[in-house]
C-alpha cells in the first residue's frame, strides 16, 4: 500500500435512526453532502486517513450502524472491536438526546472486555431555529460519562473534521500512554506501515518513554 | 454495452439436446412465427416430471435440456426481446416509475424498434394468456413460468402477475385498507423519517409531498398497524416502494402483507431480526463451501458477512443493485422465494472473487459500494444465469435452518441459563450476605458465650472455695455441736447444788447493790459536777461585771441603810446610857439611903454591878465603834477593788491601744519602705529621661542635617527653576514688562516669606518632636518659599543686565542660600 499510516483505529458511529450518522461518515470520509441518503440497513463501511501531527498518520475505519433498534442484534456485533466511537444525537430531536443514554448502556454491555471511548456529538447544528437540546445540557451529559461534547453539521460542514480528528487524538494519546494496548484477536487498533527505520525507531523509543511515565 | 455471454452460451448449449429428450412435448399453443426465430414457434406446457429436475441445484441447464425446441425457441425470442426490453426501460425508468405512465411507456417502447415490437407482441400475447389462464398454468406449466419469469417478466405485466405470484389478488384485508388509513400508528414518525430517504432519486418519489411519499407512508403505516409485532422496519420500505411502481396502493399493500406472511419477510423484519441471523448463517455457509479461498480472505480481513449481506436480504438487493436488474430478481424472488438471494449473493462474490482476493477491507469496501453495483447494469441476464449455475440445496439448507436454530436455542438456552444463573447467584450472594451476618451474630453470641462462661468458672471457683469454707465451717460447727452435746451430757452428769444457785443469786444480789451503788456515786458525782458548773457560771466575769457593780451599790445601800441603823441604836444606847447614868445616879442620891440601909458589901457589889454596866455600855459602844470602822474597811476594801477594777480596765485599754501603736508604727515602717521604693524609681525615671533627652537631641541635630540637605536641595531646584524660567523669559521682547512682573512677585513673595517663615519655625518645631523626619515633600512648600526672595533679590539687582547674566548669578544664590541654611539649623 502506498498510504503510510502509524496506526488504524476502528470507530462506530451510533445513535438513533436519521439523526445523520452516514451524512456525517459522508462529509468526513467523501467531503460531500447527501440531501437524502438510504437508510443504512445493518452496518456500513468507510475509511479515511487522517494526520494528527505532521508525519503522523492515522488510518480510520468507521462503521456507520443502522439506528433502528431491532437492529442492533446487527450492529452490537460490531461495538467489540471498535476502540472508539461517535454517538450521535439530533440537536433538533429531543428523543434521540434522551436515547443516548440508552446508547451508551447497549455499548458498554457489548464492548465487555474492552472499552470505547466516545466522543458525543450533537448534530445538524446548522438547525439552530429547531433546536430543542441546549448546548448546556449535553455538555452537562456529556461530562457525567467522560465523554467531550461537540456540536457538528454535516451539511455546513462545521465541525465534522474536528470531530473525528479530536477523537483520534484522544486515542493516540491513550495508545501512546499505553492505556490501550495493541492486541491480538482485538482490531479497535493496529499497528501500521511505517516506511523509515529511523523514524519509527524514534516513534517507538518515544512511545516506551512514554509508558514508564 | 459488452456482449452479454449467458444468452447465447445457453442457446448453443442447450440448443440441440432437449430436442433430443423431449419429443413428447404436446404443442398447447403457438406463437406467430417470427423472423427472428431459429426453432418452432410451439411451447409445451410444462411436464410435471420435470419438477424433480427443477429442484435440483444446478437449475438452468437441467431446465434447458428438458424443454421443448419449441420452448427453446421461444426462450430465445424472449431473452433477446428482454435485453432490448432492459435496454428500453432504461431510458424508460427515469420518466415510467408509476403504472400510469405504463401506456405511453408502450407506445414509446413499441415505437422504438420495428424488430422489437414484432417480440413485445409475442410476449404480450404469452403473458396475457399466462395471465388469463393463471390457475392452469400454475397447475399444468409451471415450469415453463418459471423459466419465463427468470427471463423477466415484461414491465407492464408485473403488477398482475406479482399479484397472481403473491396470492394477493383477493385478500380481505384489501378492504380494512382505507380503514387503516384513518387510524394512528405509534411507527408513524419513524416512517415519515424514512419515507424521504426511500428512492429519493426516482421520479415517483421525488419532492416533499409527491404522490408515491404519500403513497408510500400509507402502505407502510398500514401495515404497521396490521402487525403491530414488526410494526415497521427500516429496508422494508425500498420493497413497498418497488411495488408502488408497479400497482395502486391497496394492490401493493395485499402483496406486501403476502410477502411478509408467506417470504419469511416478516421474519427477517420482525424485532428481534433471528431470520436474518439465519439468512446469514446459511449465507455463510454456502460461502464456505463454494468459495472457501474469498471465505478465508474475508476471515482474515474480518470483513463480517452480516457487513454486506444484511442489506442483500432485507432490500432484496434493492438498495445494492441498480432498480432494472433488483426488479428482474425481484420477479424471481416472486416465484421462488428467499432462494435467489442466496444465488444472486453467491454469483455476485464468484464473479468478484478474484478482485476480492487481492483487496484489504478498504478496497473490499469500496469494490462493494462502487463497482459491483454497475457490473451487471448492461445484462442482468448473466447475472440471473450465473445465479443459477451457483449450487443451492434446499435440503441442505433445511438442514441448516435447523443447525442454527439449535444453536440459537441452544444460545438463548446459555442466556436464560446465564440469566438465570445471574439471578441465582445474586440470590446466592444475598443468600452469603444474610449468612455472613447470621455467622458474625453467631460469633458474637459465641464470644459473648465464651465471655459468660469464663465469669461463670469464675464464679463456680469463687462459690466452690465458698463451699470449701462453708464446709471447713461446717464440720467445726458439727465438731462444736459435738462438744457443746458433749459438755450437755457432762453437765447432765454432774448436778448442781441449791447451795450453789443460792450462793449465786446472793452474788447476783450483791452485785447490783453494788451496781446501784455506784450509780447514786456517779449521780452525786454528777450533781456536783453540775453543782461546779453552775457555780463556775455564776463566778464573776466580764460579762457580769456591770451586775455586780449594780449589787455592789444595792449592798453599799444596805450598808448605809445599816450604818444609819447601827447610828440609831448607838443614839438610843447613848441615850440609854444616859439614862442608866442619870439613873444610876439618882440611884446613887436617892437610893443612897435605901443603898446605905443595905450592907457596905452590897453597896460595893451595885457599884461593881454599875461600873460592870458601864464597861458593858461602853464595851458595846466601842464594838459599835468597831463595827463602823469595820464596815468602813469594808467600804474601803470595795471602793479598793473597784479601783483596782478600773485600774486593770485601764491597763487593758492601755496594752489595746498599744497593740495599736504598735500596728500603726508597723504600717509607718512598710509605709516607708514604699516611700524609699519609690525615691528610687523616681531616680530612675530621672535617668531614663535623661537619656532620653539626650537620644531626641541627638536626633534632633541628625534632623537638622538633613534638613539642612533638603533646604540646599531646594536651593538647587529653585535655582534651576528659575534658570528655566530666565531661559524662557529671554524669548520675550520686552523684558522690562517681565521684570516688573518679576518684581511683583518678589513683592508677593516678600510678603509671604514672614507668615512662611513662620510657619518654617512651627514645621521644624513639630520635626523635632516627631522621631522620624516629615517627608521632604511637607516641607517642600514652606521651605520653598524663603529661598525665591534670596533668588529674586540677587536677580532684582541686575534688573537691566541680560538674562544670561541671571544665569551667571546663580552660584550666588546658593551659597546665600547655604548661609540661610546653617543659620537656620544653628536657630534650632
Amino acid at each position: 500500500m502506498e498510504t503510510i499510516w502509524l496506526y488504524q483505529f476502528r470507530l462506530i458511529v451510533i445513535g438513533d435512526s436519521t439523526v445523520g450518522k452516514s451524512c456525517l461518515i459522508r462529509r468526513f470520509t467523501e467531503g460531500r453532502f447527501a440531501q437524502v441518503s438510504d437508510p443504512t440497513v445493518g452496518v456500513d463501511f468507510f475509511s479515511r486517513l487522517v494526520e494528527i501531527e505532521p508525519g503522523k498518520r492515522i488510518k480510520l475505519q468507521i462503521w456507520d450502524t443502522a439506528g433502528q433498534e431491532r437492529f442492533r442484534s446487527i450492529t452490537r456485533a460490531y461495538y467489540r472491536n471498535s476502540v472508539g466511537g461517535l454517538l450521535l444525537f439530533d440537536i433538533t430531536n429531543r428523543r434521540s438526546f434522551q436515547n443516548v443514554h440508552n446508547w451508551v448502556e447497549e455499548a458498554q454491555s457489548h464492548v465487555q472486555p474492552h472499552s470505547i471511548i466516545f466522543l458525543l456529538v450533537g448534530h445538524k447544528c446548522d438547525l439552530e431555529a429547531q433546536r430543542q437540546v441546549t448546548q448546556q445540557e449535553a455538555e452537562k451529559l456529556a461530562g457525567a460519562y467522560g465523554m467531550r461534547y461537540v456540536e457538528t453539521s454535516a451539511r455546513d460542514a462545521i465541525n465534522v473534521e474536528k470531530a473525528f480528528v479530536d477523537l483520534t487524538r484522544t486515542i493516540f494519546e491513550q495508545v501512546r500512554c499505553g492505556d490501550i494496548k495493541i492486541q491480538d484477536g482485538w482490531e479497535g487498533v493496529k499497528s501500521g506501515f511505517v516506511p523509515n527505520t529511523v523514524h519509527s525507531s524514534e516513534e517507538v523509543t518515544k512511545g516506551s518513554r512514554q509508558c514508564y511515565c | 454495452m459488452s456482449i452479454p455471454s449467458g444468452s447465447p452460451e445457453r442457446e448453443n448449449s442447450g440448443g440441440g439436446v432437449p430436442q433430443l429428450e423431449c419429443p413428447s412435448s404436446p404443442p398447447s399453443f403457438g406463437l406467430d412465427p417470427d423472423p427472428l426465430s431459429t426453432g418452432s414457434p410451439v411451447i409445451s406446457p410444462d411436464s410435471s416430471s420435470h419438477d424433480a429436475v427443477l429442484s435440483a441445484p444446478a437449475a438452468s441447464p437441467a431446465d434447458s435440456e428438458n424443454l421443448s425446441p419449441d420452448e427453446l425457441e421461444l426462450l430465445a425470442k424472449l431473452e433477446e426481446q428482454n435485453r432490448l426490453l432492459e435496454a428500453d426501460s432504461k431510458s424508460m425508468r427515469s420518466m415510467s416509475g408509476s403504472r400510469r405512465n405504463s401506456g405511453s411507456s408502450l407506445v414509446s417502447s413499441s415505437s422504438a424498434s420495428s424488430n422489437l415490437s414484432h417480440l413485445e407482441e409475442d410476449t404480450w400475447i404469452l403473458w396475457g394468456r399466462i395471465v388469463n389462464e393463471w390457475e392452469e398454468w400454475r397447475r399444468k406449466k409451471d415450469k415453463l413460468l418459471k423459466e419465463l419469469i427468470r427471463k423477466g417478466i415484461p414491465h407492464h405485466f408485473r403488477a398482475i402477475v406479482w399479484q397472481l405470484l403473491g396470492n394477493a389478488t383477493d385478500m380481505p384485508v384489501k378492504n380494512q385498507y382505507s380503514e387503516l388509513l384513518k387510524m394512528s400508528s405509534p411507527c408513524e414518525k419513524l416512517i415519515r423519517r424514512d419515507i424521504a430517504r426511500t428512492y429519493p432519486e426516482h421520479e415517483f418519489f421525488k419532492g416533499q409531498d409527491s404522490l408515491g411519499q404519500e403513497v408510500l407512508f400509507n402502505v407502510m403505516k398500514a401495515y404497521s398497524l396490521v402487525d403491530r409485532e414488526v410494526g415497521y422496519c427500516q429496508g422494508s420500505a425500498f420493497i413497498v416502494g418497488l411495488l408502488l411502481m408497479q400497482m395502486p396502493e391497496e394492490e401493493a399493500f395485499c402483496v406486501f402483507v403476502r410477502l411478509m406472511q408467506e417470504y419469511r419477510l416478516r421474519e427477517l423484519f420482525k424485532p428481534s431480526m433471528a431470520e436474518l441471523g439465519l439468512c446469514i448463517y446459511q449465507f455463510e455457509y454456502l460461502l464456505q463451501e463454494q468459495l472457501p479461498e474469498l471465505n478465508i480472505h474475508f476471515r482474515s480481513q474480518s470483513f463480517h458477512t452480516s457487513m454486506y449481506a444484511s442489506s442483500w436480504f432485507l432490500t432484496l438487493f434493492l438498495t445494492f443493485l441498480p432498480l432494472p436488474v433488483a426488479t428482474r430478481i425481484f420477479d424471481i424472488f416472486m416465484y421462488e422465494g428467499l432462494e435467489i438471494i442466496f444465488r444472486v449473493g453467491l454469483a455476485i462474490l464468484q464473479y468478484n472473487q478474484t478482485d476480492l482476493i487481492q483487496l484489504d477491507m478498504e478496497g473490499m469496501s469500496q469494490h462493494f459500494q462502487k463497482v459491483i453495483p454497475h457490473q451487471f447494469d448492461s445484462c442482468p441476464d448473466k447475472l440471473i444465469l450465473r445465479a443459477y449455475q451457483i449450487k443451492y440445496n434446499p435440503k441442505r439448507m433445511k438442514k441448516l435452518e435447523k443447525e442454527y436454530t439449535t444453536i440459537k436455542n441452544k444460545e438463548m438456552e446459555e442466556q436464560i441459563e446465564i440469566k438465570r444463573l445471574r439471578t441465582e447467584n445474586r440470590l446466592l450472594k444475598q443468600r452469603i450476605e444474610t449468612l455472613e451476618k447470621e455467622s458474625a451474630a453467631l460469633a458474637d453470641r459465641l464470644i459473648q458465650g465464651q465471655v459468660t462462661r469464663a465469669q461463670e468458672a469464675e464464679e463456680n471457683y469463687v462459690i466452690k472455695r465458698e463451699l470449701a469454707v462453708v464446709r471447713q465451717q461446717c464440720s467445726s460447727a458439727s465438731e462444736n455441736l459435738e462438744k457443746a452435746q458433749d459438755t450437755i451430757r457432762e453437765l447432765q452428769q454432774q448436778r448442781y447444788t441449791e447451795q450453789f444457785v443460792s450462793s449465786l443469786q446472793t452474788q447476783l444480789e450483791q452485785s447490783k447493790l453494788q451496781e446501784a451503788e455506784l450509780l447514786g456515786a456517779l449521780k452525786e458525782m454528777q450533781d456536783k459536777v453540775l453543782d461546779l458548773e453552775k457555780r463556775n457560771s455564776c463566778l464573776p466575769n466580764e460579762n457580769n461585771m456591770v451586775a455586780l457593780q449594780e449589787e455592789v451599790k444595792q449592798v453599799k445601800l444596805r450598808e448605809l441603810e445599816t450604818l444609819r441603823s447601827f447610828r440609831e441604836l448607838q443614839d438610843t444606847v447613848t441615850e440609854l446610857n444616859q439614862r442608866w447614868q442619870v439613873a444610876h445616879k439618882l440611884l446613887s442620891t436617892g437610893g443612897g439611903g435605901g443603898h446605905w440601909k443595905e450592907s457596905p458589901k452590897k453597896n460595893a457589889m451595885n457599884e461593881l454591878q454599875d461600873k460592870l454596866m458601864t464597861v458593858r455600855l461602853r464595851e458595846a459602844q466601842a464594838q459599835a465603834e468597831l463595827r463602823e470602822i469595820k464596815l468602813k474597811a469594808l467600804q474601803l476594801e470595795s471602793q479598793n477593788q473597784i479601783h483596782s477594777k478600773l485600774i486593770s480596765r485601764h491597763e487593758q485599754e492601755r496594752s489595746a491601744l498599744q497593740d495599736r501603736l504598735q500596728m500603726f508604727t508597723n504600717q509607718n515602717k512598710a509605709l516607708q519602705a514604699q516611700l524609699n521604693e519609690m525615691k528610687r524609681k523616681q531616680a530612675e525615671f530621672d535617668c531614663k529621661s535623661k537619656e532620653e533627652v539626650m537620644a531626641v537631641r541627638l536626633r534632633e541635630a541628625d534632623s537638622m542635617a538633613t534638613m539642612a540637605e533638603l533646604r540646599q536641595k531646594i536651593a538647587e531646584l529653585e535655582i534651576q527653576k528659575e534658570e528655566g524660567r530666565i531661559q524662557g523669559q529671554l524669548n520675550h521682547s520686552d523684558s522690562r514688562q517681565y521684570i516688573t512682573q518679576l518684581r511683583d512677585q518678589i513683592a508677593e513673595l516678600k510678603n509671604e516669606v514672614c507668615p512662611a517663615s513662620a510657619e518654617g519655625d512651627y514645621l521644624s518645631s513639630d520635626e523635632d518632636l516627631l522621631p522620624s523626619p516629615l517627608p521632604p515633600s511637607a516641607l517642600y512648600p514652606a521651605l520653598s518659599s524663603p529661598c525665591h526672595p534670596s533668588a529674586r533679590l540677587d536677580s532684582e539687582g541686575s534688573t537691566d543686565s541680560e538674562a544670561e547674566e541671571r544665569v551667571r548669578t546663580h552660584p550666588d544664590p546658593q551659597q546665600l542660600y547655604g548661609t540661610m541654611v546653617c543659620a537656620e539649623a544653628l536657630d534650632n
